[in-house]
């Protein structure tokens, strides 16, 4: 009846995991905050090989492609495409380890 | 001469083994752990790698592990003006 293992409707039958459809305000916040943390590493990276005189392609390339929090649309920041989902658009906290990865750029037109 | 002082703030656990064993290269074992490389292209490429579990900072020099204790040791809030066995030396 108790602990681990206890009949409850998650766990009994099929798929009753839930979770919600959209992003709570402070899930947002917390989110912004982690893309923010992201960019500061990297722009202290990026100043430190600058001081330097050193840079690299891979960090080049972040730069040139990789929009910084405040320039991302919210609908990259808080979805992400997926192919399987009506009108192509599923939250953000739907995709595995989602707090430890970046998911920032979105295919073109979606 | 500057250092990287690189602190794993996330764990690694889950992700993909080759996540992991950039963490286990730079000596990151658990969380909080602090290490310092020499700025570097192949230092920070590894960073790259880990950028959302870590915090990095540019310092100047790097601290050994008995400095870094004892810079989160707080304030005693008292000195010591003499010992008690150098109190005690005129009446022996």
């Amino acid at each position: 009846m108790f602990g681990a293992f206890r009949l409850t409707n998650p766990l009994s039958g099929g798929l009753l995991w839930k979770i919600p459809w959209r992003l709570s305000r402070h899930q947002k916040y917390r989110q912004r905050e982690r893309l923010r943390n992201v960019d500061t590493v990297v722009a202290t990276i990026d100043n430190a090989l600058a001081r330097q005189g050193q840079s690299m392609r891979k960090m080049e390339r972040w730069k040139m492609e990789m929009p910084v929090e405040q320039e991302m649309l919210p609908k990259d920041k808080y979805t992400v495409f997926d192919r399987k989902v009506k009108r192509y658009r599923k939250g953000i906290h739907k995709v595995p380890k989602w707090t430890r990865v970046s998911q920032r750029l979105n295919p073109p037109g979606f | 001469m500057s250092y990287f002082r690189i602190t794993l703030m996330r764990s690694g656990i889950g992700l993909p083994q080759k996540t992991q064993g950039v963490l286990k290269a730079l000596g990151l074992r658990k969380r909080m752990t602090t290490v310092y490389y020499p700025v570097s292209q192949s230092v920070a490429g590894q960073i790259l790698r880990i950028k959302e579990l870590v915090d990095v900072k540019e310092v100047s020099a790097p601290m050994t592990k008995e400095q870094m204790r004892a810079s989160r040791r707080p304030d005693p809030g008292y000195y010591i003006e003499q010992k008690a066995g150098e109190a005690m030396w005129g009446y022996k």
